[in-house]
Parts: C-alpha cells; structure tokens; sequence
C-alpha cells in the first residue's frame, strides 16, 4: 500500500463491458503524480476507453476510487475530478471562435478575471509554440497545430491528470516532433500525464512508465531503461 | 381577368401602397415571428434536451417530434378552436377570433419544425464539441451554448423553416383566427377568400409578398450555410 500514499489516483476493480462482452477487469490502477505514463495495447482492446471513463466521459462498473487521498466516485462524475483531470481527443476539435478564445475556453468557464486568463493564454500559447496563430480561424489549423493548442488549451488549466488519447497520431515530420517536445515539460510543471499510443517515441521518453491493456488486463511495466525491456 | 391583368394589377396594389394590403401583410408578419418568437427558445431547448441525453421513452420521444412535424394546421386550429372557445378551458382568455389566438396558433404550428430541425442539427453535431466543454470543465449551462453555438446553422435553417411554416399555413390562421377584415385576416387567409370571390388581384399580390419572404429568407440561409461550408473547408 506504500505506493497509494503518494498516488494521485488509484481505482479499484475497474470493469468495463460492451454489451456481454467483457472489455477489460482491472483490479489496481495507480497513477503517481508528477508522473508519465504510455498506455499500450493492441487495437480495441479499450485504452480510449479507459481514459474516457478517466475522464468522466464513459461510464464502468467502478469498486473503489481515491483521487489524492480522497475516496471519490466516477459516475456522476465529482467536480473534483473535473477540476483536476482533462482529456484530450485523438483529433481535438476547435470551437468555431479564435484560436486564443479556444485555449481560454476552460479558464473562462471556470470565471477567471479577464485580466489573468489573457494572461494566462498568452503564456500557453507561447509554450506551445502557437503565438502566431492567435487570431487565426481555427478552422484553417493543420492537424499539428490543433493538437499542439488543444494541448495549450488543456495545460492552462493547469491539470493535475492529463489524459491524451493517440496525441500524435497521424502527424508526421515536425509536427509530432513539436507535440512529443511539449509533453515533459507538462510533467515537469507537475501534472501526471497518461498517453494512449503506439509512438515509440513517447514511448521512449526519459521516465515515461509504461502500462499495457492486454486480454482485458492491465499490466505495470518498468521504464524500458529500467528494465532494458524493449517496447 | 386573364391571368396577366390580374398580376399587372396584383403589382399595381402593391406599389400603390393599399392600406388594406399592407394591413394585412402587417398582421400575417407580426403574429408570424411573436409566435417564432416564442416557440423557439422551447423548442430549442427541448431539441437540445433530446439530442443529448438518454432517456427511456427517447426514441418515442424523437419519433413525436418528427409525427408533429407532419399534423396537418387545420387540425391544429381544430384543437386551439375547441381550447379557446367559450365554453372551452382557455375560453376566460378571449383570445378566439384575435391576434392573440392566431399567435398561440403559429406557436402550437411552429414548435415541431423548430424542434425537429434543432434535435437533427444538434444529434448532427460531432460529440467531440460537447466532450471537449465537458472535459474542459463548462457547466451544462455552457455546453448546451457551445453545442448551440457550433450547431447554429441547423439552428438557423431551423428558425427560418419555421418562420416559413408559420406564415404560409392557413387552417389555423382561418379557424382560431376567424379572417376578420384590418384584424385577423393574414395573408394566406386574405388569399382564400378572394379567391373564392374571383378577386385575384389582391390574392396575387398577397402571394407575390409569400414568395418574396421565402425566396428572402431562403437567401438568408443559403448565405450563411454557404459561409458555414467555407469555414469548413478550409481546414
């Protein structure tokens, strides 16, 4: 049990089923705070999924959920929780304002001051490296560029679980270089990060701890430098 | 009258500024977008409320939106009559044979096309919009203004039918209303009856001034949409 005093969020017998089909029976999953995590596992086997019912956007059959030392329920999904943890979409989509009114969407529906969530987006944007597109339609963004202020519009928040679905899936070249520069520095300011991918590069960051879906299970796996496992 | 003279002299009455015309232009426009005016934040907020939550009795729930949809006006004034008629429970109002009655009346017909075009503009809407707001920490209050927001064309083409249904029906209008000359004689009414008293002229000019306001509005719309799509596009 030393590990769930310093987890930030531990669920217990975590079950999720589509329709008579069980997708996957977890008995313990432990987040650490101020951690990486890379969740693998083949296609369908539920790692979207898992990080939606994170998120509060898919339901399951939960036993018992402590989010920072304390006992929280994932349906209905506590404010607590909705304060604290963001997700992040395969392929984000982009409210139909201005790019700088997108990565202040949570700010503002959280009422912060005019004054500090100008701010606050500025800085965002200038982490991630999408000043110049302030005013941009977002409509017009690449796919690397929406990615990179969908992460913009979730680090403002300043979460302490982010959950990113694929973040750099079908980006290629600079773009996913851009998006896998931006993903320590969110671990280092200290919000616990899970990403669903294949990318072995995210995979290989330096002390990204690896969790596997398999056969409906989850699996700890060491850092491969820990382990000298290969991914 | 051939059918030339009449519309010669339909436009004639137009330019001429024909009070009566006019009058009954003026009645048809106003009950029309009062009634739109207030059908359309229940109906949109129903659609919402449909579209985006499951419920048991949902599809039932959907299936009677889309039903409403095709209840023919004239049955509708049937209702409205035998609610606010004297000896009806609405009767104390006195809204039979007034501009009041023939407001309820483009209400009760407005509705399910506002309704059902903003259910199928919302359900329409990609899911992602709503998660997103979810996920980023908006009240419901604000999802459903983002949803609405990023869904407002449909919600738009959903005012606009509307508007379109309401003032071009005439079986409401005629049986709640009554086609009281200066005050409850609408457009599509005015129309029936000088029809039937071989008056077209005046029928004419009123349907040139229908015409008019659906290609106007359908203008509208194709604009926007037009603006919608490009948005799009460009991504």
């Amino acid at each position: 049990m030393n590990k769930l005093s310093s987890a930030l969020l531990t669920v217990q017998g975590l079950r999720k089923r589509h329709g008579e089909r069980l997708l996957f029976d977890i008995d313990t999953l432990t987040l650490e705070a101020a951690s990486a995590y890379v969740l693998t596992g083949a296609n369908g086997v539920g790692k979207s999924t898992l990080l939606r019912i994170l998120a509060g956007l898919d339901t399951a059959e939960i036993g018992q959920a402590v989010f920072d030392d304390k006992p929280v329920a994932l349906h209905p999904y506590p404010s607590l929780l909705r304060r604290a943890i963001v997700y992040v979409h395969q392929h984000p989509v982009m409210f139909s304002t201005s790019v700088a009114q997108n990565i202040g969407y949570g700010l503002a529906a959280r009422g912060e001051p005019k004054a500090r969530m100008a701010a606050l987006v500025a800085e965002a944007m200038d982490w991630a490296g999408v000043g110049y597109l302030r005013e941009t339609d977002p409509a017009r963004l690449s796919g690397g560029e929406k990615q990179r202020v969908a992460l913009a519009r979730a680090r403002v928040l300043q979460p302490r679980l982010l959950l990113l679905d694929e973040p750099t899936a079908n980006l290629d070249g600079v773009a996913r270089e851009q998006v896998i520069a931006l993903i320590p520095t969110l671990v280092q300011e200290g919000s616990t990060v899970v990403m669903a991918c294949h990318d072995r590069d995210l995979i290989g960051l330096p002390g990204v701890r690896r969790l596997k879906l398999r056969d409906g299970r989850l699996e700890y796996r060491p850092h491969k430098d820990e382990a000298g496992d290969k991914p | 009258m051939s059918l030339f003279d009449a519309t010669a002299h339909a436009f004639a009455l137009l330019f001429s500024g024909d009070a009566a015309l006019w009058r009954i232009i003026w009645v048809s426009v106003k009950t029309s977008v009062i009634g739109l005016l207030l059908a359309t934040p229940p109906a949109v907020l129903l659609g919402y409320a449909i579209a985006m939550h499951r419920f048991p009795g949902r599809r039932i729930a959907v299936w009677l939106a889309q039903c409403a949809l095709s209840l023919p006006t004239v049955l509708i004034g049937l209702l409205l009559y035998l609610l606010l008629s004297r000896r009806g429970p609405l009767g104390p109002l006195e809204w039979l044979f007034s501009q009041s009655g023939i407001i309820a009346g483009q209400f009760v017909v407005g509705l399910p096309v506002l309704l059902a075009f903003t259910l199928a503009a919302v359900q329409a809407l990609d899911a992602r919009y709503a998660e997103t707001a979810r996920a980023l920490g908006a009240s419901r209050w604000r999802v459903m203004t983002t949803v609405l927001h990023e869904a407002r064309y449909g919600v738009m083409a959903a005012v606009i039918s509307g508007f379109g249904r309401v003032i071009s029906e005439v079986g409401c209008a005629l049986m709640v209303g009554g086609n009281i000359e200066g005050e409850t004689r609408t457009i599509t009414t005015a129309i029936a009856l000088e029809t039937s008293k071989g008056e077209f002229a005046q029928g004419i000019a009123l349907g040139i001034v229908l015409v008019a306001l659906a290609l106007l509005m359908n203008g509208a719309l194709m604009l926007l949409q037009g603006e919608a799509h490009t948005a799009g596009g460009r991504a």
